[in-house]
């Protein structure tokens, strides 16, 4: 399945006493890297999780299309893949056991199994450490193999939370090199990220604070339109706007 | 969702599941060695039985019938005499826990008992030690009995009436018959409670659990892998306590063996229900640690009849505890074991166990999230 795009209207979820997503409006379309920008706390996450039919959302919509025609959740569902934030791989399993792990979860044929993992472990050259437990790699690896246990389904759709965070920098240039490779197969990435420099790179950007897309568009357009330096600069506006209200 | 149910997913999460037990020491040790543990302490080291209850004794008659009495208590071989020169010197005895208990003899027993009147020896029994107190009794009366008859060569005349007392089942009321076929219930509620809410709760402190819901899978095949390593663990550690029971206690096993599998698959089953519904509710292993102890732990030793008869808990208990699953399995192994008997003697246990399985089963498997709500 390929070409699917996602748009998200009105989206409300309350977690608790938290009103953690306040009407967002957003537009995945097909094929597009997309960054989901913002401080802690400001909805990426429960977005994300609200996508994936891991939350309910209170109210709002959110609707799939397949090459423009729309198309039901049920059917997009088995071919999104996602990376949570938290390390939620087995430190215990090694990286050949965790794929052989997610394959039988994707139910994937053993000749695809076979293609992908070479392919995969190529591109992310984790070749000769497949013996070695994910407890014991470092945190770029770790990423590596978590985006390797999500893609190893050729999804249609790859949402990514902080799939960066706390990794060092040649790590995080390597996974974003993967990333600009999967965009050449119309894979739709959502992604989210602290770092601001992260965002200037994707296609399109979604700045999020407090529950609400501040401002959406090409990562330069955005600026531009804002008059502003750097994304730092809308959101610390932003913020002194709401405290004046 | 779309996907449908497959088994091979059911056993790659088994797999994975295998891998955890066998690479955390901690889980491999509560598998492998808590039930050789047990056994050891319940079926070893706790006597309930006691033999050799050391008496002081203080024998100031020195008569044939005074000897006579003190042959019919150390021939019963429940009681170890240890002579001393007074009577002081038994309470001694007592006061420095040598003693269970002091036997005085009074200078003119043997006298009074050739007049045909009452031959009276005075036995102080340490009170303190509550759990023994009743066992000494109960031999003493058996004791008394023996020397009642050896002593006057025939039994005594008053006694017009005599009860002659056969225990059925266990005729010489060994505590191991009583004890080691409960232990299974004990270990099969470690293995399924403790070690089921522990690892599914695993999964959702660390977020594989997040992981593992945004994929395809469904709850119910994380369910069963996830619990089919335990069900063999918990099949191992009955087989194993069965054998210990049949050749190193040698109890009798006089049931049916159909029925008795068919009790502990149940029993099995119930208790994984419960483990599982503890790391559903808590989500946090030390969380379902704690719940698992107390809610599973405790009343299968303290409330199940394992060791304190439930006919002498106060009414309430003895009501409160039939939502204990491990109770109806107490009676159910232990009559199969001694007793032989099979589904319609034990119709209310085995209704009982249905009944409480399948409200466990249904309320673990429904409250079973498929997303990460709070």
């Amino acid at each position: 399945m390929r070409d699917v795009g996602i748009r998200v209207t009105e989206l409300r979820k309350k977690l608790g006493t938290n009103l953690a997503l306040q009407g967002v409006h957003a537009d995945f379309r097909a094929g597009s890297l997309n960054g989901l920008i913002g401080p802690e706390g400001a909805g990426k996450t429960t977005l994300l999780r609200t996508i994936l039919g891991l939350l309910k959302a209170d109210q709002g919509e959110i609707n799939f299309s397949k090459g423009g025609e729309p198309c039901s959740f049920d059917e997009v569902r088995p071919t999104i893949a996602y990376m949570p934030q938290q390390q939620s791989l087995y430190p215990d399993l090694s990286i050949a056991e965790h794929l052989e792990f997610f394959k039988e979860l994707y139910a994937i044929s053993d000749s695809d199994f076979k293609k992908r993992r070479e392919e995969l472990l190529q591109i992310t050259r984790l070749t000769q450490f497949t013996d070695r437990s994910a407890g014991k790699l470092s945190g770029g690896m770790y990423k590596k193999l978590g985006l390797m246990c999500a893609l190893l389904q050729s999804p249609s759709v790859l949402l990514l939370d902080e799939p960066t965070n706390g990794v060092d920098p040649i790590s995080r240039r390597e996974f974003w090199e993967l990333l600009y490779q999967l965009r050449d197969r119309k894979i739709l990435v959502i992604l989210t990220t602290a770092y601001m420099d992260e965002a200037e790179r994707c296609e399109t950007v979604h700045l999020l604070d407090e529950g609400r897309v501040i401002a959406s568009g090409e990562p330069r357009k955005v600026l531009a339109q804002a008059g502003a330096g750097s994304f730092d600069e809308i959101f610390v506006r932003n913020a002194r706007e709401a405290h004046g209200r | 969702m779309t996907s449908p149910f497959r088994i091979r997913r059911v056993a790659s999460i088994a797999r994975k599941e295998v891998f955890h037990i066998l690479r955390d020491p901690f889980t491999l040790a509560m598998a492998l060695l808590l039930p050789a543990i047990l056994v050891a302490i319940f079926g070893l080291a706790i006597e309930f039985n006691m033999r050799d209850v050391s008496v002081a004794v203080y024998d100031a008659d020195r008569s044939p019938e005074s000897r006579g009495l003190l042959r019919a208590f150390s021939s019963s071989g429940y009681f170890r005499l240890k002579g001393f020169a007074a009577a002081s010197e038994t309470l001694r005895e007592l006061d420095g826990d040598r003693a269970k208990a002091a036997l005085i003899i009074p200078p003119r027993f043997g006298h009074e008992l050739g007049a045909g009147r009452e031959g009276l020896t005075q036995v102080l029994v340490d009170g303190a030690d509550n759990s023994t107190v009743g066992v000494i009794l109960g031999y003493l009366r058996g004791v008394q009995a023996v020397a009642a008859s050896e002593l006057l060569g025939k039994p005594p005349q008053p006694a017009a009436i005599q009860f002659r007392t056969r225990f059925l089942f266990n005729p010489e009321l060994n505590s191991r018959w009583f004890v080691v076929p409960g232990l299974i219930a004990v270990v099969v509620a470690i293995l399924s409670i403790l070690l089921t809410a522990m690892t599914v709760a695993r999964e959702w402190e660390t977020g594989s659990m997040e992981l593992l819901l945004s994929t395809p899978v469904h709850p119910i095949e994380i369910i069963l892998g996830k619990l089919a390593p335990y069900i063999v663990l918990d099949l191992a550690a009955v087989v194993f306590v069965y054998l210990i029971a049949r050749a190193g206690f040698e109890i009798p096993f006089r049931g049916s063996h159909f029925v008795f599998l068919i009790g502990t698959l149940l029993f099995i089953s119930t208790y994984l229900a419960q483990g599982l519904l503890i790391s559903v509710v808590t989500r946090k292993q030390q969380l379902a640690m704690q719940f698992a102890i107390v809610s599973g732990l405790l009343p299968t030793l303290l409330l199940s009849g394992f060791i304190f008869p439930i006919t002498s808990m106060p009414v309430f208990f003895q009501y409160f505890t039939s939502i204990l699953p491990a109770k109806w399995f107490m009676m159910i192994s232990r009559d199969v074991f001694l007793k032989g008997a099979g589904f319609s003697e034990l119709a209310v246990p085995f209704l009982a166990l249905i009944f409480l399985n399948l409200f466990l089963v249904s309320v673990a498997t429904r409250r079973f999230k498929k997303d990460v709500e709070p």
